[in-house]
């Protein structure tokens, strides 16, 4: 299910010197779906959704909103969340919820953090971590949620928590986008997939439309799509911009 | 919420974070010691309050720049490391409120420590100083506790603005690594460059012994001095008058201040 779109990005580029990260890249969010973004190491997926966040400027083409107005548009959780050390996991979400005058209790139960909410947040695990990195995502209720590898590096259990929450977010009619590695997560919950290579958006489609193109599993479509030797040049060349 | 509410937001982070660094109790004892420790060194507190100043002054120069940026030369760089200030650009918080909120609550933290160990001197100067010394410094040739007020202020606001120059090198250093090596080169700078840089200039031509007050005025340390010495010391010493004028010392100390901090805002959101 999918509504009308809250996020686009226009034929959008972005080089870093000689380095070209993002090369004509169009692409729209919608709302009460999630938009995965697939794609070896370097493909420009970080790049991308930190461009969408307006975190990082494109070199070429625009990214417009065209949500509803919300006092936080657009709610982010980076690749590694890190929190200030000496604060409890409740006085850290305190810290964000006031800002935009939300309920960190809300907050802390919307991803099951309530039971650990005196709990030191240099003390929680990977996981707990990204459920408080989401957390402070949701702070001021953002129409747009932007989520990069929310899963990596975690136990698969928590990897499949960490995915049931976000799917979560778009049921309540937010446009979610993340970039993720653990592909047969991303099929699962993932409405629509955007595959990038070098830089650029090879396809976009419904996990169902993709499998069907090579008739096995997402990762067998995947990587028929993608040409692996320049793949390869291109992780070396701009890391995991 | 408003801008100036989470900029209050931000500045009680900053105070709770602080009252939980046990690390600035000891920084505060050691420099509690070495203030003392000079002033009784060279005698000053049994002279009265003028006679500490002297002992302390080129110690307060150096010391009081090094506090400042141990309190804040990872002011910015830390966030900017953890990701923070990416994750706060997604919230409807203007970087002046940001970084306002983090340098009042620091400012409060260096305030406490550079001022209690100094009040706590003027406090000892006051049960051990002579007779000759008075409350109101009526002419000159007086001591009077209000001098030592007046060289308290000044340190003070010399104190925030060495903070601020401290937090402009912490956002552009925008990493830890990098942050440490920046306000060890602007420590150097702020307390001994500026002077250096100076009397370079006055062997090469560049500044002459007319200009020399003025050259030294521009620089926050020299500032400092100059008006330390035109409002503390020649204050309680007959016919003497400053080596800097005053007004170019404060412009010159405005200047740093408020420079720094719009430096600091524009670093920050340029990012």
């Amino acid at each position: 299910m999918t509504g009308e779109t809250y996020l686009s990005a226009n034929e959008v580029g972005k080089t870093y010197g000689d380095v070209t990260a993002l090369s004509d890249v169009s692409l729209d969010v919608p709302a009460d779906a999630v938009t995965g973004l697939i794609g070896p190491n370097g493909s420009g997926k970080t790049t991308l959704l930190r461009v969408l966040l307006g975190l990082e400027r494109p070199t070429g083409g625009t990214v417009e909103y065209h949500g509803p107005d919300a006092v936080r548009r657009l709610g982010y959780l980076p690749q590694r969340p890190t929190f200030r050390p000496g604060f409890s996991v409740r006085e850290t979400i305190g810290f964000y919820a006031d800002l935009v005058d939300d309920d960190p209790d809300r907050l802390l139960e919307r991803v099951g953090l309530a039971d650990v909410a005196d709990r030191p947040v240099d003390g929680l695990s990977g996981g707990m971590t990204r459920l408080l990195g989401i957390a402070q995502a949701l702070a001021g209720d953002p129409p747009v949620v932007v989520l990069d590898e929310p899963a990596s590096g975690l136990d698969p259990a928590m990897s499949e928590l960490i995915f049931d929450v976000v799917a979560s977010i778009a049921d309540e009619g937010r446009a979610v986008a993340l970039s993720s590695h653990e592909l047969s997560l991303v099929e699962r919950t993932a409405d629509r997939l955007a595959v990038l290579e070098s830089g650029a958006v090879v396809t976009v489609d419904t996990p169902e439309a993709l499998r069907e193109r090579t008739g096995g599993p997402l990762h067998e479509t995947f990587t028929s799509l993608l040409d692996r030797d320049d793949a390869v040049v291109t992780a070396a060349e701009v890391g995991d911009a | 919420m408003s801008h100036a509410g989470r900029f209050w937001t931000v500045f009680v982070r900053e105070l709770r974070a602080a009252v939980r660094t046990r690390a600035y109790l000891g920084l505060l004892a050691v420099l509690a010691a070495a203030l003392f420790g000079v002033a009784r060194a060279g005698g000053g507190p049994a002279g009265g309050y003028v006679p500490t100043v002297v002992d302390l002054l080129v110690v307060v120069e150096v010391l009081v720049p090094t506090v400042a940026f141990a309190v804040g030369y990872r002011a910015i760089a830390d966030p900017a490391d953890r990701g923070e200030l990416d994750v706060l650009e997604t919230y409807p918080l203007p970087s002046w409120a940001y970084v306002g909120g983090v340098y009042a609550g620091r400012s409060a933290v260096l305030l406490a420590l550079v001022g209690l160990p100094l009040a706590a001197l003027g406090v000892h100067v006051a049960t051990t100083a002579g007779p000759e010394t008075t409350v109101f410094a009526s002419h000159r040739g007086v001591d009077s506790p209000l001098l030592y007020l007046r060289f308290l202020a000044l340190t003070l606001w010399y104190a925030l603005i060495a903070l601020s120059l401290a937090f402009v090198l912490s956002a552009l250093a925008g990493s830890r690594g990098r942050a440490l090596v920046l306000a060890l080169a602007g420590l150097l700078v702020v307390t001994v460059g500026g002077d250096v840089a100076v009397f370079a200039g006055l062997d090469g031509g560049l500044v002459t012994s007319e200009t020399l007050g003025g050259a030294l005025a521009m620089t926050p340390a020299g500032a400092y001095r100059g008006l330390v010495f035109d409002q503390v010391l020649y204050v309680a010493v007959p016919g003497r008058s400053a080596f800097v004028s005053g007004a170019v010392a404060v412009g010159s100390l405005l200047f740093w201040w408020v420079g720094s901090l719009v430096a600091t805002e524009l670093v920050t959101d340029a990012r």
